[in-house]
Formats: structure tokens, C-alpha cells, sequence
């Protein structure tokens, strides 16, 4: 398995508590999940990755590129797209506009002079991913009207549009409800078959059903990495994490 | 009908009422007012560059004053010092402002909110107090006055503004041309990536939008708006002075904005013409006539928070349904 994304003694320390502290860990073909307790460092971590933050210590690579050092934005044009915990899109626009916005990033972004309009090219790719996440009827909604679970999903359209290589999932199921959630899952499993996805949740119903390979985070360290059943088997891994849904 | 037919229609009766005006107001015997309807122009491409910034990338700028002194000295010490002809002096105007705003933007467009609104009055006032002081180039306190060259001297035809009718119709055509670029500008990608940042500027920058860059390219062309207004507002006074880059008069053009409908195209303008016409006829009335757009700007900030246009756009969006 050849690996897309791989992160070397990576750490983050803010102030006098370490988040993130020396993982090394690598993603490969297919979906895997990142899963772990509160404040685990997940959504750090994945800030860290996609370049929200910097890193304290550690590289970065992608696609075989050492990332460590690129912003955000250069890290999306190489083929990295995420979606945020908090779910973000461009309230203000229509839904065909968020998708447009994304999949134009890759060609001639500030181009001040033709009109978008008249950019055939990039509208097909924007309504191919909306149609890719089945919002292609409310793609003249303005994005700020839809309901929760479409602006989810709207999100993953959005990181879609960029043709990515790696699909980083930010909870892309919270706060759906079970058959927005199976709607979701079902497209993510979809997307899947030709971009490699990495995954944060904590609905492990979701996690087990979707992913091929599951890396557990606990206090900022990787505590277990392997297959679906080999985690749900290992007693540490359900003494850290599992252990917590035992307990509810 | 749609929302934007009625628009586009509105928009092409505006035109032809400006084109009409000068036999209109000749007809009326109310010549006076052409004068004030091309400082209206020159006000309302002003407030465009402070909507470029606020209205589209979300960046709220108190000093753009500051371009607009550089195109108003630019074109004042081009003709008086260097002698220069109307279009290279409004060239030098313009040139300036682009200069001083893509040096300043190096620094300004890595703040946001109160911060950036403050670095912008910051280096308003650093310039106006230059200005103040360097007096063999700016003239200081007394300004720059300068007799404006003709706009075209060819043979037997020569055009001046110091026919206003003439001087209107240069204004009238520039400021179009203005509102032309900006209006293809928003419908480009590059205009749909200064929404995209006005809209968040984290979730942009996850797409691939290279933000500061765009802040940039946003703060400079907005430079060059101010400089054009300013080149503009020079030839019309023959006069340049550095009282119109104190960061009141940038404060100004935040409220013509605020008022008219951030983000919309023709809004700021609007909301120039109609505090401009309030000055005109309420300043030999009652001297605190402030107070009437002070309470103005706050009803329609209470009561139409997206300003005239930005109300009319949801009041039409209601009736046609979309």
C-alpha cells in the first residue's frame, strides 16, 4: 500500500500542553479513520496536516512532497481538501457558486477578466460533484437556506470539486440525523472508490461500517493502528476509547 | 420579469438620465446642480473603493483617503511641476495611488476587522501629516493649485473642463468606464474569490485560495479607484490639498457605502448622491445638518441593514419570487 499522506514525529505543543506529540503515522489507499477520545488531538492533528496550524516539531509529507513548511492553500492545490468540524460553506452564494468557487481553484483562480459565467469547463466539474453528493436540484439555493445536513454535505461537494487526492472528513456525520447519516456514509463510501479518504468521528457505528483501517489517538500519541476488528478487539483501545461508550 | 432584467433596466435608465442631465437641468435652469452631479460621480467612485474592500472581500478600510490624496497630488504636481498634459498628470495620479497601496497592502492585508481598519488610518494619517510638512511638493496647509491643460486640443476642436458641461461628460465617461470595470471584475473568478474570502476566508483557503493574495490584488485595485476618484476630484477643483486625505474623509465613504448597500454595485453611489443632495440643500438651512445623516445612516443600518440597494435586491428578489 503505497502512502499518500505521512506524518513523521509530528508535534504541537500550545504553551505548556502538548496536543500532538510525536506521531508517526501514514494514510494510505481506501478510508481511514482517526478516532479517539476528547481532546485526543484529532481535529489538531488534522489542522496540522491540512495547515491550519504549524507544526512544533515533525514532517510532513504528501504525495512524496514534503509538505511541512506549505500553507493551506498550497497544500489544497497539491491535492489535499478537508472539511471543518463546525461546517463552513459560503452562506452568502448560491450552492452551484461554493462548488464553482472550488473546482476553479486549480485553473487560472483570479482571473479578472472572463466572465464565470461562460467558464463551461468548470461548471460541469462543480455540478458533477454536487451531483456526486446529490445536490444537484438545489444547486440554485442560496447555501445559507439549506438545511444541516445539506450544508454537510455541501461541504464535501466543495472539497470534491477540487479533485483531491487525499479527502480529509471532519465529523462529516455530526449532527445528522440517522438517515442523513446512512445518506452520507453511503456517498463517502462512494467517493472512496477513487479518493482516498481520511476520516474523523465519533459515531463508531459509522467508523466500523466504513473504514478499512482504523488509527487510534490518545493524549496526542498514537496508541493502536490496524483493521476495523483488530482495534475493536484491543483492550487498550477500549480502555482509552471504547471503554468511554461501555460506560454511557 | 427577473430580479436582475429589472436591475439591468434600472441600471440603463440611471445611464440615460445621466446622459440626458445636462440638457435636462439646462432645460430646468438649474446648471448649478450639473456641477454637484459630477462631484457626485467623483464621490460615488470613491465610495466603490471603499465597497470593493468592505462590500466584496470583507475588509473594512478607513483609509483610503489616502489613495485618493495621491491621485488628487499626482495629478496636481504633474501639471503644475512637471508640466505635464491632463491624461499623463491623471496617469502619475493614478500610478501613485496603485504604488502607495500595493506597498501598504504588503502590510494591511495580513490584519483583519479593527486591526486592518486601524493599520488603514494609521498610514492615512502618517501621510497627511507628510503632507502637512512637506510643503516645496504638497504646498502644505495652502494645497496645490493648478490651471487644468484641455482634455483634447486638436486643431479647431479643443474640450476644457472649465466648460462644466464638458467637464461633466469627461467625469460622466471615466466614472462609467470605472463602474464597467468593476462590474465585469464581479463576475469574474476573480470576483467570486473576493466572495469567497469575504464569505470565510479559512473554509477559501482549504479550497486553494491563496487569501493575503487576494486581500492584495483587492486592496489595490481599490487603490486605484481612490486614485481615479482623487485624479478626477483635482481637474474638477483645480485644487489639491491634504485635507481630502484626513481619514474623516475615508470615514465618509465607509457611511455612503454602509448607507447605499455594501456589496452591490451601484449601492455606495447612491448613498454618496443622497448625503451629497442632503448637504446641498439642508447646509444653508441649518448648520447641524450632520445630525440628519447621522440619524439617516441609522435607520437604515436598523431598518435596512444591507442598505438602499441591498433592500431594493431583497424587496425584488420577494416579488419575482427568487
Amino acid at each position: 500500500m503505497s502512502a499518500v499522506l505521512e506524518l513523521d514525529g509530528v508535534s504541537r505543543v500550545f504553551g505548556g500542553l502538548r496536543a500532538v506529540d510525536g506521531v508517526t503515522l501514514t494514510v494510505g489507499s481506501g478510508i481511514t479513520a482517526l478516532i479517539g477520545p476528547n481532546g485526543a488531538g484529532k481535529t489538531t492533528l488534522f489542522n496540522l496536516m491540512s495547515g491550519l496550524l504549524p507544526v512544533s516539531a515533525g514532517r510532513i509529507r504528501f504525495r512524496g512532497q514534503d509538505i511541512t513548511g506549505l500553507s493551506a492553500h498550497r497544500r489544497a492545490r497539491l491535492g489535499m481538501a478537508r472539511t471543518l468540524q463546525i461546517k463552513q460553506v459560503f452562506a452568502g452564494l448560491t450552492v452551484l457558486d461554493n462548488a464553482w468557487i472550488a473546482a476553479r481553484q486549480r485553473h487560472r483562480p483570479l482571473d479578472p477578466f472572463r466572465r464565470a459565467s461562460r467558464d463551461r469547463v468548470t461548471r460541469a466539474a462543480a455540478e458533477e460533484a454536487l451531483d456526486a453528493m446529490g445536490l444537484l436540484p438545489l444547486a440554485a439555493r442560496e447555501a445559507g437556506s439549506l438545511a444541516y445536513g445539506d450544508v454537510a454535505l455541501l461541504e464535501i461537494a466543495m472539497a470534491l470539486a477540487t479533485r483531491p487526492a487525499l479527502l480529509l472528513l471532519d465529523e462529516p456525520v455530526c449532527g445528522m440525523s440517522p438517515a442523513e447519516t446512512e445518506r452520507t456514509v453511503a456517498r463517502i463510501r462512494a467517493v472512496s472508490a477513487t479518493t482516498d479518504v481520511l476520516i474523523v468521528e465519533h459515531d463508531m457505528d459509522v467508523v466500523f461500517g466504513l473504514a478499512d483501517r482504523v488509527i487510534v489517538l490518545a493524549e496526542g500519541r498514537v496508541l493502536a493502528d490496524g483493521p476495523p476488528a483488530a482495534i475493536a478487539r484491543n483492550p487498550q483501545v477500549r480502555e482509552a476509547y471504547l471503554g468511554e461508550e461501555d460506560a454511557a | 420579469m427577473s430580479a436582475l432584467a429589472v436591475n439591468r433596466g434600472l441600471t440603463a435608465l440611471l445611464l440615460a438620465l445621466l446622459m440626458v442631465a445636462p440638457w435636462l437641468l439646462a432645460w430646468m435652469e438649474s446648471e448649478f446642480w450639473l456641477t454637484v452631479l459630477t462631484e457626485i460621480l467623483i464621490w460615488g467612485l470613491f465610495a466603490a473603493s471603499a465597497n470593493l474592500l468592505f462590500g466584496q472581500v470583507g475588509l473594512l478600510s478607513f483609509g483610503q483617503a489616502l489613495y485618493f490624496g495621491f491621485g488628487m497630488y499626482g495629478v496636481a504636481i504633474g501639471i503644475d511641476r512637471f508640466g505635464l498634459g491632463l491624461w499623463p498628470a491623471m496617469g502619475l495620479g493614478v500610478a501613485a495611488a496603485i504604488v502607495m497601496a500595493a506597498c501598504a497592502g504588503v502590510v494591511a492585508v495580513r490584519l483583519t476587522w479593527h486591526y486592518f481598519a486601524i493599520i488603514t488610518v494609521v498610514f492615512s494619517l502618517i501621510f497627511y501629516f507628510l503632507a502637512l510638512r512637506l510643503k516645496p511638493i504638497t504646498g502644505g496647509d495652502d494645497g496645490l493649485s493648478f490651471a487644468a491643460p484641455a482634455i483634447m486640443d486638436l486643431g479647431g476642436l479643443r474640450l476644457s473642463l472649465t466648460d462644466d458641461a464638458t467637464q461633466y461628460w469627461f467625469v460622466l465617461l471615466i466614472v462609467a468606464l470605472a463602474f464597467a470595470v468593476q462590474a465585469r471584475l464581479r463576475s469574474s473568478a476573480l470576483g467570486r474569490a473576493f466572495a469567497a474570502v469575504r464569505e470565510g476566508e479559512r473554509k477559501a483557503a482549504l479550497l486553494g485560495i491563496d487569501v493575503l493574495r487576494v486581500r492584495w490584488i483587492a486592496f489595490v485595485i481599490a487603490g486605484g479607484l481612490a486614485g481615479l476618484a482623487g485624479a478626477l476630484f483635482a481637474l474638477y477643483g483645480r485644487y489639491a490639498s491634504a485635507t481630502h486625505m484626513y481619514y474623516t474623509v475615508s470615514g465618509e465613504a465607509v457611511v455612503w457605502t454602509v448607507l447605499g448597500g455594501a456589496g452591490t454595485l451601484l449601492g455606495p453611489p447612491i448613498g454618496a448622491a443622497l448625503l451629497i443632495l442632503v448637504r446641498e440643500e439642508l447646509s444653508g438651512i441649518w448648520e447641524h445638518y450632520p445630525l440628519i445623516v447621522g440619524a439617516l445612516t441609522i435607520a437604515v443600518v436598523v431598518f435596512a441593514p444591507k442598505g438602499i440597494a441591498g433592500g431594493w435586491n431583497a424587496l425584488l428578489a420577494r416579488v419575482t419570487g427568487r
